[in-house]
């Protein structure tokens, strides 16, 4: 076993890669991030009964929670059908070429007519309840280091709405991403370490963008892993936006998930069954103690209390550092939109005394062994709150429950919702059938770019990058421009990758801002270097004038800084001024002056000429003075 | 025997060899692999040529069955069967409403096992999907017909008609009705006429999203019509549904000048030259105009739920052949109402149809297509020649109301005469006397 290797670790992962098409996926709004949004309309979406007239467990939940939404919505990027008032039209077919383009370059299968279903999600992401979303392809595979990972399938969807805020009324959305058209791979469960799992999802970015028909940039992609231990539940983890977060986030799934088992079996080695009841308390006692509590109370609040039995000094025992059943039991309550919970193990701790937790107990009914949590907020929501935490907990002996979680910016993970039901697909009636001849599919396959591997390959091979740089270069934004500049520009292919994607993150760190290096910029100040404008040891004091506002463009740094390109003679007369007034060291050093007297001069230069250059006429010059009669040097100096 | 709804020609047969119907789980060798699925019928548009199976994952796939190698049923098919939670117990004391289905995108549900929009089974279907009703009044629900609107005819308009007019005598406090978005401001115009004087509320209302799908606008109009009937001192026959594309309020139209004004929005009702006549937000009616007492039509009511075939609506347009009108005539109408221009204008060659129809005996009505304001055939030559053609200028009426009118008109009399004075008399509110500013 290597080391860091999980056992029992199971990674599914489900990669959301965002197209480069110019509209929606259902309508023809062009795809753009609206800052200001002139619209507004508020929604309530209800759980809508299955074909057996039995609800959706995910849908339930979000209905108790009882917000409506607010929709923001711009005539820039959103028209009728992301409002749900007009009905979506077909998918085009350059999308669904893209599609099957990605299917080609995994090896998949495709099925022969593609169905657009609805599939119900009621968080309010989505207008409509549901997203559209139709499976193109099956099967076929990706190597990552030298182990062959299956793809489950290729599936077509439209993007949710994006969330923009919650406050006491309403949950507000905003619809410019709402139906941006999408490509799901999901992938054969994975096991080892959290890093192989990171690699995983890198190799099949790597893969999407061959196609040349993805969108680049920051939340164009996005992760969904599906994780368990073995002998657990699989926990769906939403939305880990950075690549570099999916191992983060996996490690941190793996321990929290241990450390619910180790939970589980503290219950079982108790004998202990958990049974949850809740009670209102708020007039019990005072709360004078909680700044939390009474703050509910005389919010007009009330406290609901759950009582667990078996459960006492399990909620605030710690298996792994930071991981707590009271902690998950608080994430359930702060999903329902209250503040957070008291619990008895931690009483305390939180201004609760033992006179005020014995007249719970009475009250309750709760013997020793029993858990308390308090729950306050305004009444309905209280009420729902304490019975999800008492639902929540109730589980507690099986371990890990199947739930829904979403990742943080730090690579962990918080409680969302339970996980849906398998019963909530119908089909889109209002969209076409899409047939998918097989002519179309070998036409796409024709049409697939060259495979990752062989693209860095090409870098190395051709452009003479370091494989390292090559990645990064594959990696990043920045590649198509690359590629173009390397063909165009004189200047070294290296020195254009090198400045495209090592010196932004460099100079990021000294804390230039990213948008003085943005690629726009980048491109100018590479065609200054390839003018003989300005030398490439000057881009970083170029980036940095630029940063610190010192100049609005290149052309105005190169100037601020007197950056401006010497001209040989100029350069040559500098030389030759060094030179003479060196002649000790010369005379002492000879050949081996060079590089002292190099230094010297580029020091002098600061990047306003190559140095190429100046090393060329230093090398001439010095030879010149080491041939000279030293005689004829001094009857020079005497004229 | 199978069911193999909708599969016809090679995949019919592709299936009958593998003793497959819908319902059955199939197992179907690609090229590319196997593939697991439970057989879903076909819609009757699509083509014959691929079998259509649902995922374990929920997903439908397509095959096309020329390229399939094998095909083995691995499971028997299993009907689904839909049982929606009981409609809420009602609670005494608060007021009965008769709650009456005729069909359309409010009442439909779609059969997750083929994709395709159903009409509800039964009218608690409809309560079973909102049951803060019960919270509001005593519903009763009934399923009077399970039509699309587009198929409504003047008989459906007389059947519900005469089921309302029964509700009054069985004591319910309003009614509302559910239909078909489409023509439902032509129905509405029917009741109007038909139930003249009613003493409690009809309110008719409707979805534009199926009630299926969390996003339904059924509940939002159901609640809101539903408390107008149940607690606004109203009579008469309204249309509600959304105010506006928000999940807040349901405004109120009067079922005589209403109009469906969009294809798809929510708050495709619009009034015409009319103030709304009430609108529901947060809990509580606002009453903005609610036409005569209530205890003065109460008096009057008596129903005719009676309506005739023979009028008909043509909108007038500049390559239209005049020879429309004698065909009309030839096809059984009575009473044409025509759409003119502007005021009400039509062009010279129509005027002389307009004369010789009028001079068999029809009758001729003019309306104007600009929707909003009255005709006049007393500004242009045009119109003077109009009205001694025989013409009928109709007012600010709509056209669809004009010629829902026409209709009943002419089923509650014989007299040429006194159908004219009908036609020119404001019955349910279907003409305005001034025309207010705003």
């Amino acid at each position: 076993m290597m080391p860091g290797d999980r056992p029992g670790l199971l990674v599914g992962l489900e990669v959301h890669q965002q197209l480069s098409a110019p509209t929606k996926l259902f309508c023809n709004c062009p795809i753009t991030k609206t800052e200001e949004f002139p619209f507004s309309f508020e929604r309530r979406l209800r759980p809508a009964q299955s074909e057996t007239g039995r609800l959706d467990p995910a849908a339930v939940f979000e209905f108790s929670r009882d917000k409506p939404n607010l929709y923001l919505w711009s005539p820039e990027s959103s028209c009728l059908v992301d409002a749900d008032e007009e009905p979506p039209r077909q998918v085009s077919r350059e999308v669904v070429e893209t599609g099957l383009m990605v299917a080609a370059a995994l090896g998949s299968g495709v099925v022969d007519e593609a169905h657009v279903m609805r599939k119900i999600v009621i968080d309010g992401s989505n207008t409509t309840g549901f997203q559209r979303t139709a499976v193109l392809g099956f099967g076929g595979s990706l190597m990552v280091d030298g182990t062959k990972v299956g793809v489950q399938s290729i599936t077509l969807e439209e993007d949710a709405a994006r969330i923009m805020g919650e406050d006491e009324r309403s949950r507000i959305f905003g619809l410019d991403r709402l139906g941006v058209p999408l490509i799901e791979v999901a992938l054969d469960p994975v096991s080892g370490t959290p890093e192989f799992v990171g690699h995983v999802a890198l190799n099949l970015g790597r893969v999407l963008r061959s196609t040349g028909r993805v969108a680049r940039g920051l939340g164009t992609i996005r992760q969904d892993l599906n994780i368990s231990l073995d002998g657990g539940a699989v926990v769906e983890v939403k939305g880990v936006q950075k690549l570099n977060l999916v191992a983060k986030v996996v490690a941190y799934e793996a321990s929290r998930q241990r450390a619910l088992m180790e939970v589980a079996k503290k219950l079982v080695g108790r004998g202990a069954k958990v049974k949850c009841a809740v009670k209102e308390v708020t007039r019990i006692v005072p709360w004078g103690g909680s700044e939390v509590l009474s703050k509910a109370v005389g919010e007009g609040g009330k406290v609901d209390c759950v009582t667990a039995t078996g459960l006492s000094g399990l909620l605030g025992w710690e298996p792994a550092p930071g991981f707590r059943l009271g902690r998950e039991a608080a994430e359930v309550a702060r999903a329902h939109s209250l503040g957070g919970i008291v619990h008895s193990d931690e009483f305390r701790k939180r201004g609760i005394s033992e006179g005020e937790e014995r007249a719970l107990r009475e009250y309750c009914g709760a013997a020793e062994d029993t858990a308390l949590v308090l729950v306050a907020g305004e009444p309905d929501r209280a009420e729902r709150g304490a019975a999800a935490v008492a639902s929540r907990l109730e589980l507690a002996p099986d371990g890990v429950p199947a739930e829904t979680r979403g990742a943080t910016r730090d690579g962990e993970t918080v409680y969302m919702r339970p996980r849906p039901g398998a019963q909530r697909m119908y089909p889109e009636t209002d969209v076409p059938l899409i047939t998918l001849p097989k002519e179309l599919l070998s036409a796409a396959a024709d049409s697939v770019g060259e495979p990752w591997e062989d693209t860095v390959k090409r870098y190395t091979n051709s452009f003479r990058l370091s494989r390292d740089l090559a990645l990064r270069l594959y990696d990043s934004d920045s590649a198509p421009v690359f590629e173009a500049l390397a063909r165009e520009l004189m200047v070294e292919p290296s020195v254009i990758a090198s400045i495209l994607v090592e010196m932004p993150p460099r100079l990021l760190r000294e804390g230039v801002p990213e948008d003085a290096m943005n690629e726009a910029r980048l491109v100018e100040l590479l065609r200054a270097i390839d003018s003989g404008a300005v030398a490439k040891e000057a881009a970083p004091d170029i980036l940095r004038a630029l940063g610190a506002g010192k100049a609005k463009t290149v052309a105005e740094a190169v100037g601020s800084l007197e950056l401006s390109r010497m001209g040989e003679s100029e350069v040559s007369s500098l030389v030759d001024r060094l030179v003479r007034s060196s002649s000790k060291l010369i005379s002492e050093r000879r050949e081996s002056a060079l590089s002292p007297l190099m230094g010297e001069l580029m020091s002098e230069v600061r990047g306003r000429a190559d140095g190429a250059l100046v090393s060329r006429l230093l090398k001439e010059r010095l030879e010149r003075a080491l041939k000279a009669p030293r005689g004829r040097q001094s009857s020079k100096a005497l004229r | 025997m199978k069911d193999l709804a909708g599969y016809r020609g090679r995949t019919l047969e592709f299936l009958r060899r593998a003793s497959a119907g819908v319902g059955d789980v199939l197992e179907v060798k690609t090229d590319w692999g196997t593939v697991t699925g439970t057989v879903v019928p076909r819609y009757a548009s699509a083509d014959d040529s691929h079998v259509v199976l649902k995922l374990k994952t929920g997903y439908n796939v397509g095959l096309d069955v020329s390229r399939l190698r094998g095909a083995k049923v691995v499971a028997a098919g299993e009907k689904p069967s839909f049982s929606p939670s009981p409609a809420p117990k009602a609670r005494p004391g608060l007021p009965k409403i008769l709650l009456l289905g005729t069909g359309g995108t409010i009442a439909s549900r779609v059969d997750y096992r083929t994709g395709a929009v159903h009409p509800a089974v039964d009218s608690s279907d409809l309560h079973a999907l909102v049951p803060e009703l019960s919270e509001i009044a005593m519903v009763d629900s009934e399923i009077l017909f399970n039509i699309l609107s587009e198929n409504v005819k003047p008989l459906h308009w007389a059947k519900l008609a005469s089921r309302i007019a029964k509700a009054v005598a069985q004591g319910y406090e309003g009614v509302v009705v559910t239909h078909g978005t489409d023509t439902l401001g032509y129905t509405a115009a029917a009741l109007s006429f038909a139930l003249q004087g009613i003493p409690i509320p009809v309110i008719l209302t409707a979805a534009q999203r199926s009630s299926d799908r969390p996003s339904s606008d059924a509940t939002l109009n159901l609640i809101g019509s539903v408390s107008i009937a149940a607690s606004a001192d109203i009579s008469g026959v309204y249309v509600g549904a959304h105010l506006d594309e928000s999940d807040r309020g349901v405004a109120l139209h009067a079922g005589t000048r209403v109009r469906k004004n969009h294809t798809s929005r929510r708050d495709a009702f619009l009034s015409v030259g009319v103030p709304l006549a009430a609108v529901w937000e947060d809990g509580k009616v606002r009453l903005i105009d609610d036409g005569p007492p209530s205890e003065v039509r109460k008096a009057l009511f008596r129903p005719k739920p009676k309506f005739s075939n023979g009028a008909s609506l043509l909108k007038f347009y500049p390559s239209m052949p005049p020879s429309l009108l004698p065909s009309l005539r030839r096809s059984g109408t009575k009473c044409l109402v025509i759409e003119g221009t502007g005021l009400g204008h039509v062009s010279s060659d129509v005027i002389i149809e307009i004369g010789r129809f009028v001079r068999s005996g029809g009758m001729a009505c003019m309306t104007s297509q600009c929707i909003n304001g009255k005709v006049d055939l007393d500004v242009y030559d045009t119109g003077r020649d109009l009205l001694n053609a025989g013409a009928i200028p109709l007012e600010d009426m709509l056209s669809e109301t004009a010629v829902v009118k026409a209709s009943w008109v002419l089923a509650n009399t014989r007299s040429a005469e006194e159908a004219r004075r009908m036609m020119l008399t404001n019955l349910a509110g279907e003409m305005t006397s001034r025309r207010l500013p705003g």
